[in-house]
């Protein structure tokens, strides 16, 4: 087992934005997480990833976990390859960022701020691909891609359960049916 | 740490990119050292013997602005987040913002220097022990200033109590800096100047120990 | 020592602390002014009684703060926190004391309201790191990172405490000598004053304990309110 939520609630002043929640996530497993606008998907995955710490309950984790936030956030003086480069340092692994450039069809010289959302993306699957964790959380990564960000993405998923878990937090209920074993809905419960 | 060295190397990187920042500060340093210049002079005794405090206050606003950029940036940016989920313990993150303000605080403050000796009288000859003295000084402040700008760097709008909460603890720095400063511009034995420096040799390991061990303390949320 | 569980109203130890220092304090007060006036300063020494124990006091309550806050790092529990923010408060009120009697002392003694004088600005640069505890406290909404920056500060602010004081005595030094010199022993005082001295610092001790507990049980109520 991966990771695993017990009891698990979450307050921000007064209100509940989660409340006693158990989860689990297994190797090789993909879970979509869905639910409106505001049902507190963000906190969640914030919350596996270890940036929050929940008000009630206990996450416990094996492994490394990395979250990819949308938008996702880059350094927008720092080209791609500087980016990864210094990325793949602080986790004290090494990889070949050029080669992860070229299949995401990324620019390596160019600075961040010459993005658009979409190469954004996609910068930040490779950045996930590279660090390969065990915990593998997506905020909306179909948002901003096209129709091959799409197929990279798809790719990526598909890596990824190769490597560890899965959560994946969407609107897009195709994509959701199409990878994941199973689904967390949040909301009005 | 390797982490270390280069977290400081690309954040000013970064910098030195965004030129607006640097330029900035210089800019701000050069106008509070000619202000006050014009507050105490013209006479020569008197700003000679303002010039080591009117030197590290505008060093220490230096600092604080300084510090507070190295964590505004990652805010901004939301990148903070990518810091926090590397491996292992987090005060490399501490220690690379501290050596990253003290490549630039160390080249600002000798400009400084030169500076403060122009517009103030500030005989110059005593230069090793000067730089010394700035070295101790600067890192004793950058220490706390690092400390505090990270904690106070995700609670929004909350950037003015730095100054408050970093100014109250920086006293023996400040103290200590411009009495060194001013002993060895008047020209006193290295070895009554050297009190100081122990002091402030104190202060700098206590508190880059203390804030790098509480740091990772305090950036969990 | 500041431990309750779940308390619903004070515990006993709280209203004896309470009870005894507020009914005591007169008493003291009494015997502060019966005690014979001062060889240099005449009946202005007696200043002293109020001056010097909650300068101690307030010395000793960050202290307490220093300790707890360092337990709460270690060991995370919320009641640490309490304790370490209520002795705070407290400390900030007689360490506030402390500065005013101290002015209005300096004043008819040498002339100024202040002196650069290591030991009064060693309590004020302390005051001042407690308020920015508290406006820091007021900051920040996430209580577990409140009570984590909290301690933090706590600990920083202390350490600061010898270095500071150091600094400014090095820097200047006029006061006079001590009523106690902590540093030699010697006291500089009739026997009479000496007590009349020391029953007021009980005094100011048992009323420190007692609202020091009083606090502390205030936040724990503040506290079960939150939670709910």
């Amino acid at each position: 087992m991966l990771l695993r939520l017990l009891g698990v609630s979450k307050r921000f002043g007064r209100d509940w934005v989660l409340k006693d929640l158990d989860f689990s996530l297994e190797r090789g497993e993909v879970v979509a997480l869905l639910g409106p606008n505001g049902s507190g998907k963000t906190t969640l995955l914030r919350l596996m990833a270890g940036l929050l710490k929940p008000t009630r309950g206990r996450v416990e984790r094996l492994g490394r976990a990395l979250l990819l936030s949308n938008p996702p956030a880059f350094h927008r003086h720092l080209t791609a390859r500087e980016h990864l480069l210094y990325d793949l340092a602080f986790h004290g692994r090494e990889g070949d960022f050029a080669g992860a450039l070229r299949r995401f069809g990324l620019p390596e010289g160019l600075p961040l701020q010459a993005f658009s959302s979409g190469m954004k993306k996609r910068l930040a699957l490779a950045r996930l691909l590279l660090l390969s964790p065990e915990v593998w959380l997506l905020d909306e990564p179909e948002t901003a891609l096209d129709a091959e960000g799409r197929g990279l993405l798809l790719e990526v998923l598909k890596e990824a359960r190769g490597r560890g878990g899965v959560v994946l937090a969407t609107h897009d209920r195709a994509l959701a049916e199409r990878v994941a074993d199973r689904a967390l809905t949040l909301g009005e419960a | 740490m390797r982490r270390v060295l280069l977290l400081a190397l690309r954040d000013l990187r970064l910098e030195v990119r965004d030129r607006s920042g640097l330029l900035s500060l210089l800019a701000f340093f050069a106008v509070m050292l000619f202000i006050m210049a014009l507050a105490l002079g013209p006479e020569e005794a008197p700003l000679r013997r303002a010039a080591p405090g009117v030197l590290w206050v505008a060093l220490a606003f230096m600092s604080t602005l300084l510090s507070s950029r190295a964590f505004a940036l990652e805010v901004e940016e939301g990148t903070l987040d990518d810091l926090l989920l590397t491996p292992g313990g987090k005060e490399w993150i501490y220690l690379g913002k501290l050596l990253f303000q003290l490549l630039l605080l160390f080249p600002l403050s000798l400009l400084a220097l030169l500076m403060a000796a122009g517009l103030f009288y500030l005989p110059l000859e005593r230069g090793l022990p000067l730089l010394l003295t700035l070295f101790l000084g600067v890192l004793g402040y950058a220490s706390v200033a690092t400390f505090y700008a990270g904690l106070l760097a995700r609670l929004r709008g909350r950037e003015a109590l730095l100054p408050l909460l970093l100014f109250s603890l920086v006293v023996p720095v400040v103290l200590a800096s411009v009495r060194a400063t001013a002993g060895l511009v008047e020209g006193l034995p290295v070895a009554e100047v050297a009190d100081w420096w122990r002091l402030l040799l104190v202060f700098d390991v206590v508190y880059v120990t203390a804030s790098a061990l509480l740091f990772p303390v305090v950036l969990e949320g | 020592m500041l431990k309750a569980a779940n308390p619903d109203r004070p515990d006993l130890l709280t209203w004896v602390f309470l009870a005894l220092g507020l009914v005591l304090l007169p008493v003291g007060l009494y015997v502060a002014l019966s005690a014979p006036p001062d060889v240099n300063q005449g009946y202005l020494a007696r200043i002293m009684y109020l001056h010097v124990p909650t300068a101690w006091l307030g010395y000793l309550a960050f202290f307490v703060t220093f300790l707890y806050s360092l337990l709460y790092l270690f060991r995370q529990d919320p009641r640490y926190d309490r304790v370490a923010s209520a002795s705070a408060e407290i400390g900030l009120v007689f360490m506030g004391l402390a500065l005013v009697t101290g002015m209005l002392w300096a004043r008819p003694t040498w002339g100024v309201y202040w002196t650069w004088e290591p030991r009064l600005t060693t309590t004020a640069i302390l005051f001042a790191v407690y308020v920015g505890y508290f406006l820091l406290r007021g900051a920040i909404e996430d209580p577990e990172l409140r009570r984590k920056a909290a301690a933090a500060v706590g600990v920083l602010g202390f350490i600061n405490v010898p270095i500071s004081y150091m600094s400014v005595k090095w820097w200047r030094s006029l006061h006079q000598t001590q009523s106690i010199d902590l540093t030699t022993g010697k006291i500089h005082m009739a026997p009479e004053m000496l007590q009349a001295l020391l029953f007021n610092l009980l005094v100011f001790t048992l009323l420190y304990l007692g609202f020091v507990r009083f606090r502390g049980f205030l936040a724990a109520l503040e506290a079960r309110r939150e939670e709910a």
